[in-house]
């Protein structure tokens, strides 16, 4: 969520807490906590390795003296921090990457006859349904779909993270999201 | 096509709206207090302001001394540079290159050279005047005496000028003896040279 035009931008506010100022990393964790809670939980599956890797990754902004840098804004910073971590518990624990399996979205595309107005209104409000939809996407096509809604980023940015070419984020954004279209469109009483 | 790829991309907003409106989940709460303990624990102390530093250094007893021996070394120079300096030294600065026997010559000629000793000027005339009556009136004279040894002829005193006058009359040069008066009655009307001059005589 873009910060109001009074308040500090994430930049400033870690800035501040790197010069002293506890409260300013207050309120950088209330603004960023629930949306990186909720990617690490939807992308791992997993509450207590989310909770794990969510706690390493704010100790480890907390301990560290950087900022970041170039172009990439705070946000872009954090969740790829997150994501790093994610990778390397992964690595750690010989578990297989996901988010490294190359996916053919050509070979899995179904046509979207979801895409109506009065159909959209149609989609499942059911918890479990959403997140055994999100779970039913492709890694790749997930973690695109879950850093653009709960880290809120553009699509540029979402390349920048995951080091993929912009048009394949497109692509991998565009297939998830009609997927999602078809999983939980429900008919609607005639 | 535009139609279409705006409907497209405002279904796509629609669905992650969707999502966001049903999404769940929370950092439990003793997580949320761990990390901001951390943060608390772990934040930098604060950076002291300009003004706060230099306060710290001054409390340091390294600083104190620099500080101190500036400030003296800046009196100092403030009270040389506001002290007084006489005229005469700054206006005859090779008075000091007099040797005694200069200064004591420069002590006989007659202070006639008005222009930078006012002291000299007022002093009462004769032989009297002559010794300086303080050592300022004593460094008064210096240029006056180095001005006057330099000056192409210096005017006789009023001693000089009786005696010069008497020697004349007695030699029988009455007509220059009165010219030479006349001089010094112009030189210094207020005095009674007749009386003077009898009174020399005599003597």
């Amino acid at each position: 969520m873009p910060a109001a035009l009074d308040s500090p931008s994430d930049e400033a506010l870690l800035a501040r807490y790197r010069n002293g100022d506890g409260a300013s990393f207050e309120a950088l964790y209330a603004r960023h906590r629930q949306g990186l809670y909720r990617f690490l939980v939807s992308l791992s599956n997993k509450a207590e390795l989310a909770e794990e890797i969510f706690q390493d990754t704010w100790l480890s902004l907390i301990r560290s003296t950087t900022q970041p840098q170039g172009r990439a804004s705070f946000r872009t910073w954090l969740f790829q921090i997150a994501r790093n971590r994610l990778i390397d518990h992964w690595r750690k624990h010989s578990v297989h990457n996901p988010l490294h399996d190359s996916y053919d979205e050509q070979l899995h595309v179904q046509p979207d006859d979801t895409s109506s107005p009065e159909q959209q209104l149609s989609l499942s409000r059911d918890q479990a349904r959403l997140d055994a939809a999100l779970q039913a996407l492709p890694e790749d096509q997930r973690e695109v779909f879950l850093l653009r809604l709960h880290g809120d980023l553009e699509l540029p940015q979402i390349a920048a993270l995951t080091g993929a070419p912009l048009e394949t984020v497109k692509s991998r954004l565009r297939y998830a999201q009609q997927k999602l279209h078809r999983l939980l469109a429900e008919e609607v009483p005639a | 096509m535009n139609d279409r790829k705006h409907t497209s991309d405002a279904d796509d907003q629609m669905l992650i709206e969707h999502f966001r409106q049903h999404a769940s989940g929370e950092p439990p709460a003793s997580l949320d207090a761990f990390i901001l303990a951390a943060a608390q624990r772990e934040a930098p102390p604060p950076t002291p302001s300009l003004w706060q530093r230099w306060l710290q250094a001054c409390q340091r007893p390294r600083w104190q001394m620099a500080f101190a021996t500036v400030a003296g070394v800046a009196l100092m120079v403030g009270l040389v540079l506001r002290s007084p300096v006489l005229h005469d030294e700054l206006a005859a600065p090779a008075s000091m290159e007099f040797s005694a026997d200069q200064q004591e010559s420069a002590a006989v000629a007659p202070p006639a050279m008005p222009a930078p000793a006012p002291i000299t000027r007022m002093a009462p005339q004769g032989e009297l005047a002559r010794a300086p009556a303080s050592p300022m009136q004593s460094l008064a004279e210096k240029p006056a005496a180095k001005m006057s040894k330099s000056a192409p002829a210096a005017l006789p005193s009023l001693e000089q000028g009786l005696l010069e006058i008497l020697r004349l009359r007695e030699a029988g040069e009455s007509k220059a003896a009165d010219e030479k008066l006349l001089a010094l009655h112009k030189r210094f009307p207020e005095e009674d040279l007749p009386a003077r001059l009898e009174a020399l005589r005599k003597r």
